[in-house]
This record gives C-alpha cells, structure tokens and sequence, in this order.
C-alpha cells in the first residue's frame, strides 16, 4: 500500500539541504525577518507554488509536499509564510483565477468593517487576499499591500501578525463560494497543526540529541530512568498529535476537503496537537535544564513556537469545545458513530 | 539535520469494504441491547464473562476471524478482526469469556502450533467453545516475566509441570492456558533463554484454581497451582527453550488493540448523553478526551495495519499502551469528580462511572506496566 501522505526522500533532501545552508548564516538569537534572499532562492527552486497548477506556473504538488515543506522550515527554525502563501492565498488565487504574479501573499477575513487582526505576514507581504461578507455570500478580491492599512503586531515569536484595514467600500471583489471559505478556515487550522507536529518532533530530537550527549553523575542523562520517562512521554505525544493530523489532513486531501465530518477531524487534530504541546514543551525544558532556556540553545525555536501556534487559528480551548459540542450534540449513542464513521 | 526515524506507522485510508461489517456488528449490537441481552459496561473485556453472547458472536462469524476456513475459521482479514473488536469495545459488550482465546491462543496457535493442536483447538474457539487463559505472571514474576520458577521436567511421553501461576484471568471458567515455565536451569548470563511454552488442560488432576478476589469483591483473576500436572509431548507450544522469543513476538497485538483506549468508552458516551440531556454542564474536558480517543484509535488503527504487514511495531505498540490506559482512566476520574452525593445523573451512568474508578488501577498494570513500557519506547529512541 502506498502511503498517500508519503514524500519522496529526494524532495525532502532538498528542502533540507536548503534550509541547512540557510541555518549557518544566522544563530537562535537573531530576530524573526522576512528573508528576501531565501524567498527568492525557493522560488528559484519551485518551491514557493509547491502546489499551484503547472499551468499557471506551480509545482503540481499537493499538501503532502507542502506540508513537508513546511515541516522542513520548522526543522531549520526558517520562519517564512510558505504555507500562507501557496497552501491559503495561492490556492484562492488559483480557484478565483486571478493573475498570479511573482509577488508574496498572504490572506485574511475581513470583519464587517473591514478589519482583520492577527493577519499572519502581512506587513511583509506584496499583496494580500482580503475576503469579506456581504449578505449571504463572500467576496474576494487580491489587493495589493500599499491599497491597505497595516498596524504591525507580532506573536509570541516575533512573527508578523498585523491587523489589516480595508476600505470595503472601494473594494472590487468577485463572490467566493462558501464552501471555499468553509475550507480556508480548516486549512488554516491545518497548517498550524503540522507546523507544531514539526516543532514537537524538532522538541523530541532534541531532547533525545541532549540526553545522550549531556554526562551527569558520571554517566549520559539517558541512563536515568526518570530522563528516559520523560522523553517516552513526549514520544508519545508527539505520536498521537500526529496520528490526529495525518487522519485529518489524509480525509481532507482524499475528497478535496469536502470529507463528512472533516470539521470534527480538524477540531480533534487541534484538541490532540494542542494538549501534546503542554506535555512535550515542559518535558523538553525540563530534559534540558537551564541551557535550554536560554537565547542562544535552538531548544526555544520548537517549544515557544509550538506555543504560539497552537493557539492560532482558534484556541486549544475552542477545538476543545468544538469536540464537546460535537459529542454532547449527538450524545451517548452517537458518540462512537462520530469517531468511527 | 538528524531527525528520529517515526516510530509509529502512517495513518491509512480504512479498507471501505469494512463498512458493512462495521453496520453489521452496530446492528447486532443495537438489536442485543433492546433485546436485553446485556447493557453496555466498562472493562468487559476483563470482567464480563458471557458464554451464551460470545456463541452469539459465533454463531455471526466473530470469532476467530483470521483462521483459515481449513480449521473451521473464517479467513478474514486482522483489520475486519479489528473492525469488529472495536465496534463490540465501543459498544460495552460482554467479551470476556473469548477474549484471550479470539485476541492471544489464534494468532499464536498460527504461528507456532502444530497441526495437531491448530486441528483440535481452533475450530473449537471459533465456534465459542472453547475458552483461554494466559499463565505468565506468577507471585514473584510481574514485570520480570523472566524470573519465572515454574519448573517443566521432562518425563516419559512429555513434561510435567510445577509452580504458581497468579492473575489468570478466568482461569475458573476457562478449559485451558497457555503456561511458560522453565525447561533449564537459569543462566544469569541469559536470563531468557531456557524458557518453554505449554497448552494446559484446566480441568485435570494436579490442577488447583483458587479465587484472587477483587477489591470490589468480583472474581475475575486466580491463582492457579501445578502439583507435578502431566503435559503430553504434543501439547508442548512452539519450541522448547523458545519460550521467550514466543511470548515477546506477540506483545505488539496485545499492546496496541482497542482494549488499551476503550474499556471506559462507555463512560465518555454516558457524559456525552448526559450533557445532551443537561443533566451535566458542557464540559471541555469532554471534547479534550473524545479528540485523545479519536487520535488513539488512529494510531492503534496503524498498528493494526503494520502488523498486518509484518512490519515491527512494538514501540508503536508500548506508545498505544502507555497513552490509551492513561486515557481511559483519566476518562474515569473526569466523570468522577463533576459527580456527586446529589447528582441528578442516570443512575446506571452512575454505576458505570463507580465501576471505571474501580477498574481504572489495572488499566496501567495489565499486560506490561506502563513504567516497563516507557523503558520500551526509551529503547527504540536509542535512549538505552
């Protein structure tokens, strides 16, 4: 059987040794920036599209690729909005038809006043898909940056999480249908559960890395028992958060997100993705002690990241609750049917 | 960039043709239920012992699934098997009674039984006839099953067997167990080898089975005494001195099914119904454990399909075990703390939830503690 989610090795050693070369030119301590020099070097590479149609000058991938692309970033602590890019603005850019220029994207939903906050990469962006509501249906329209208002925010890494300002009056927009908007929300949801399934495994290669190598008592961390339960812990976790994502992802990437019940995967993905990061980034820290709590260890790349992300795109809390209502709603005999459809 | 080789296998696309076996099984089910035939309970797999139900399920071709039709079986798949254990777990069904001989005694006797034994035990378990227990544990081999002292000497047309044997569950109904004893002397240097596997017929002289009573006052585990018991040559199971290798091969089945995430599923489906009704208050905690058994389900759910692969899958294995026991004794302790003395709740949720908190200290005990278990994964992360 062939694994659906699976990447060719080669692909993947090639986004390695990409972000591997990138990686010597700056340290754990230098600030989040956007890279114009490694954007262009992935571009270059066909990596930017990844998964736009060939057609229109994409990679013909899927979100296998993307995602390992993605995965690949975290790997290297490269902060970029790949996935923004190709997976959520390129992929409406593609569905709407409109001209696909060599500019970054990145996309928000507007409010009723035509605000967005916690736009992700939107100062540094060259245009931007704005969506909005008005009655029943969605418009979009591709706008570039310098026709908005930006207000620059961060997150908790020091990633651009701005609050976007558009006139809705001036804007021109073709009508989106909702099962589009449906599924950016979900894919939204997605991206950060696989970019902190990547910022776990990166947790548990270092802590395992740490263990074996750091000489306490005469003998590695590792061979402490206590050491050796807190790293299987947070394999475990690790595990389980990606059991739930690649079951998610794998349901959506087989019908084209339209999967009965995809909602529930993603909210269970992000219920299992969220609470693992609890688990993994204390142990981690507590793995490595005091050196990783510091600036220049890599350690803080993977575990206040995975912090930051989870809670983007909706809390680990409102996956939670969208797990509960989902299961109150159906109640006792409905319950397993909702888990094993 | 070093980075660990994943431990646990890809999640698969689920075989759709197991989507009528599933309606099936959710339709017998539905129909034993009204019929009042059983009421969903918790750790049935252990504590339920039902032979007329498990005939039932006979009866329907569910037991016994993977045995070729040549020994009376019925020649599916071990994800149809799994279809079914699930949905029969899910549902709170009795299973007890062919829960070893359907889970343990058919994929050993599989593989390592002669023809003679496939031929006289497996048509016997599928058609619900014939039940099993395991004879590992002793009183001083827990979780250092290679101390065991039970001694097998050999004697004119076989072996006779001498020890303790404890924590067999259903050994008191059960018509035989599957014990490994010592057919050496133990070699401090490999403590492993000279161990042997025996089938041991229950019911005869030399045999005695004494009740070990739960703290609720149930009786489901024994201890059982061999006083010199005779094992004829040809029930000696798989090789003699490859006792250990024998019991270790299996451990990834045992480790990674259903029963390790869902033995109190139907306490997480008694909370679901009772904030349905309002009778509790939405609790996240709920959608936090229903996500925890949706994502176990997924792993274990690749388990099953590497194993079915013959691809190596213990630590995947002891990864299911550790997470999914924890997970369904935390499902009893959240049900336990949002009741109390005036709860309005359904007074059989309530017996259920009684009946978890009771059964959940076993959860991470049975079938490898989970502190062996971590030393398991920590081994396979190159840790030790």
């Amino acid at each position: 059987m062939r694994d659906i989610l699976s990447v060719d090795e080669d692909v993947i050693d090639l986004m390695d040794s990409v972000f591997t070369d990138h990686q010597e030119t700056r340290t754990p301590s230098d600030p989040v920036t956007f890279d114009a020099n490694l954007w262009d070097q992935l571009a270059e590479l066909g990596l930017v599209r990844l998964t736009g149609p060939e057609d229109r000058g994409g990679g013909g991938a899927g979100w296998p690729e993307a995602t390992a692309l993605t995965s690949a970033a975290v790997r290297h602590g490269v902060r970029l909005p790949l996935p923004e890019h190709d997976l959520l603005a390129g992929n409406l850019v593609d569905e709407l038809g409109f001209d696909d220029d060599a500019g970054v994207r990145t996309i928000c939903l507007l409010d009723d006043r035509g605000r967005a906050r916690h736009v992700p990469w939107a100062a540094t962006a060259d245009r931007i898909v704005v969506v909005w509501q008005v009655g029943e249906e969605h418009h979009a329209a591709d706008v570039p940056v310098t026709a908005l208002r930006i207000d620059p925010g961060f997150n908790a890494i020091g990633e651009p999480r701005d609050t976007v300002v558009a006139d809705l009056d001036a804007l021109d927009g073709v009508v989106v249908p909702n099962d589009l908007v449906d599924s950016l929300r979900l894919k939204s949801a997605m991206v950060r559960a696989i970019q902190t399934c990547a910022a776990l495994d990166r947790a548990l290669d270092l802590s395992v890395l740490h263990a074996t190598t750091r000489i306490q008592f005469g003998r590695p961390l590792a061979a402490h028992q206590a050491v050796q339960g807190l790293i299987a812990d947070i394999a475990g976790e690790c595990a389980l958060a990606r059991a739930a994502t690649e079951a998610a992802l794998l349901a959506a990437v087989t019908t084209d997100w339209s999967a009965p019940g995809l909602e529930l995967r993603v909210a269970v993905a992000r219920s299992c993705v969220g609470h693992a990061a609890s688990i993994v980034v204390r142990n981690a820290h507590q793995v490595h002690g005091a050196i990783g709590t510091t600036r220049e260890h890599s350690l803080h790349e993977c575990t206040r990241a995975a912090l930051a992300w989870r809670s983007e795109f909706g809390s680990v809390h409102y996956w939670d609750q969208q797990v509960t209502h989902a299961s109150a709603a159906d109640g006792g005999s409905g319950l397993w049917e909702l888990i094993a459809r | 960039m070093r980075t660990l080789p994943r431990l646990v296998p890809a999640v698969g696309v689920v075989a759709p043709r197991t989507a009528t076996l599933r309606a099936d099984v959710r339709g017998f089910l539905a129909e034993q239920r009204t019929a009042g035939s059983f009421a969903p309970s918790v750790d049935g797999w252990l504590s339920q012992w039902d032979e007329s139900f498990s005939r039932a399920l006979a009866e329907r071709g569910w037991i016994g699934m993977t045995v070729p039709e040549e020994y009376g079986g019925h020649g599916r798949s071990f994800l149809e098997r799994y279809v079914v254990t699930e949905e029969l777990l899910a549902g709170g069904a009795p299973v007890a009674a062919h829960w070893i001989a359907d889970r343990q005694i058919v994929p050993s006797l599989l593989k390592y039984g002669t023809e003679e034994q496939k031929r006289r035990y497996l048509p016997r378990i599928v058609h619900g006839e014939c039940f099993f227990g395991i004879g590992m544990s002793e009183p001083d081999a827990g979780s250092d099953l290679a101390s065991v002292r039970t001694r097998a000497t050999r004697v004119d047309g076989g072996w006779s067997l001498t020890g303790t044997k404890v924590w067999t569950s259903g050994a008191h109904r059960a018509d035989a167990f599957i014990v490994l004893a010592r057919t050496e002397a133990v070699d401090a240097e490999r403590r492993h080898a000279g161990l042997s596997q025996f089938i041991v017929e229950l019911r005869q002289p030399g045999v005695e089975i004494r009740p070990v009573i739960s703290m609720t006052g149930a009786h489901h585990f024994n201890e059982v005494f061999l006083g010199d018991v005779f094992v004829p040559g040809e029930m000696v199971f798989g090789e003699i001195g490859r006792g250990w290798q024998q019991v270790t091969s299996e451990l990834a089945f045992e480790r990674s099914g259903p029963e390790r995430f869902l033995s109190t599923f139907a306490v997480l489906a008694g909370a679901a119904e009772e904030m349905r009704s309002a009778r509790l208050e939405p609790d996240v905690t709920l959608g936090r454990l229903v996500a925890r058994v949706a994502g176990l389900r997924q792993m274990s759910t690749a388990v099953a399909g590497a194993l079915e692969r013959q691809e190596p899958a213990d630590v995947a294995a002891a990864m299911v075990k550790v997470l999914g026991t924890t997970t369904e004794g935390d499902i009893a302790d959240f049900a336990d703390v949002l009741l109390g003395d005036e709860s309005g709740c359904d007074p059989a949720f309530l017996a259920l939830v009684a009946a978890a908190v009771d059964q959940r200290p076993g959860f991470t005990l049975r079938g490898g503690t989970n502190e062996i278990l971590r030393g398991v994964i920590a081994r396979g992360l190159g840790l030790r």
